[in-house]
């Protein structure tokens, strides 16, 4: 649809330029990264409050992220990852490190599992189509409970599969061969949809 | 062109989701700095599972001011060639000495006391964000330098060490871990700079180092060599 091939060509615009001010921030560039920022603000802070429910813990987190964006944009390889990709990446590891430090990384509880079903209000920024979203929690649906658990758990709890072999009572080895089977269906359901 | 197994698939799903171990992490690191369908699948992975983290939310207005504030204080022009940057980064970056002290009372007694008389050099590498900071003990009779990291995060970078001397040539003296202490004897042509007065720093640079033997990447930490 005509509708469709304009939006995606101003997704890509804006990746464009996305990709090419963290390029510049990687140089030291100071008002690159303040493009950065306000492109990209609103999207990390949502993945802050996901991993830091508490708002100001979630404020703290995201201001450590963007500092460790400005001090690794030089790693940005253009070719190998989406800008928004990387960012949330790097937004998520540094934000699951403080809550490893903080000894609260762990299995996030069955409730907050349910949310995984309850897809995020789309703003303008979001790069991700909502059929995207669908796709991932109507797969995801399709997992074992426990495995989508700890799935999300491991995602957004920084939860491990010690964690996991601990509350399942279940050897390491065989909790890591059911997790690479639940990813690899994962994979499969939604390369299928897609 | 790579055909993934589904291990290979498996394994970036894991890397994504924060499941391996520091081997393991580094491992994929390394795969995704040589092998571009495997750095594909963990791109992809990133985008499969990036609706369960999104959820936009307007960040409050006092926020860019604090980042602005906690950024190293630019010095000179802002936007210059890689070597410029270098040199920029280096200016400006201050370690109290009640940090050095700090670390240095934390290490071990055999790290910083050897059982010679000799005194060693030491020095304190920081940054001043803070973000990375590393402390470097070295024993010129011997050669032996042990680096320990105290946090230090290149990416999908390796940190590799640099001495530069008063004439500001960075010499390098090679990738050091950053999740553990590096121990490590200084080659024989680098011993002359390893005096007090001299600088070590710390850029983000290829496994095998920064081409052509020079720093590519921005200084993460840096330090003087100084006596104990």
């Amino acid at each position: 649809m005509a509708a469709d091939s304009a939006s995606s060509d101003l997704d890509s615009a804006r990746r464009a330029r996305l990709a090419e001010a963290l390029m510049r921030t990687g140089r030291g560039d100071r008002s690159a990264f303040e493009a950065v920022y306000k492109a990209t603000s609103a999207k990390l802070f949502g993945v802050c409050l996901r991993i830091f429910p508490d708002r100001n813990e979630a404020e703290e987190a995201l201001q450590d992220a963007y500092l460790t964006i400005w001090n690794k944009a030089a790693s940005f390889e253009t070719g190998r990852a989406s800008p928004i990709s990387w960012l949330v990446a790097v937004t998520r590891n540094r934000a699951i490190d403080r809550l490893r430090a903080r000894g609260k990384a762990g299995m996030t509880s069955l409730d907050e599992a349910a949310e995984i079903a309850d897809p995020a209000p789309l703003a303008d920024a979001q790069l991700l189509a909502s059929g995207e979203d669908h796709m991932l929690h109507g797969c995801i649906d399709g997992l074992e409970r426990r495995d989508a658990h700890f799935i999300r758990s491991a995602f957004i709890g920084g939860a491990t599969y010690a964690d996991l072999a601990e509350r399942e009572g279940e050897p390491l080895g065989t909790v890591k061969s059911r997790i690479r089977r639940a990813l690899i269906k994962l994979r499969g359901c939604m390369e299928g949809a897609s | 062109m790579t055909i993934l197994s589904e291990e290979d698939i498996a394994i970036a799903g894991e890397y994504v989701l924060g499941l391996l171990d520091a081997a393991g992490e580094a491992t994929v690191n390394a795969r995704i700095a040589t092998d571009a369908v495997f750095a594909a699948e963990v791109e992809a992975w990133r985008q499969r599972l990036a609706p369960m983290l999104t959820g936009d939310a307007d960040a409050p207005a006092h926020i860019w001011g604090n980042i602005q504030n906690a950024l190293p204080r630019p010095t000179g022009q802002d936007v210059g060639s890689g070597k410029l940057l270098f040199w920029r980064s280096l200016t400006g970056i201050s370690v109290s000495a009640a940090a050095i002290l700090g670390i240095l009372l934390l290490q071990k007694p055999d790290a910083v006391a050897p059982t010679t008389p000799e005194i060693p050099l030491i020095a304190a590498l920081g940054s001043e964000t803070g973000a990375a900071s590393l402390t470097a003990s070295y024993e010129a009779g011997t050669g032996r330098m042990i680096v320990t990291p105290v946090s230090l995060d290149t990416g999908e970078l390796y940190p590799e060490l640099w001495i530069i001397p008063a004439d500001g040539t960075p010499h390098s003296l090679g990738i050091v871990a950053s999740n553990k202490a590096t121990s490590m004897t200084v080659p024989l042509e680098a011993r002359q700079y390893m005096g007090t007065g001299g600088t070590l720093a710390i850029t983000p640079e290829p496994q095998t180092g920064g081409p052509g033997g020079k720093p590519t990447g921005p200084v993460l930490a840096s330090g003087k060599i100084t006596t104990l």
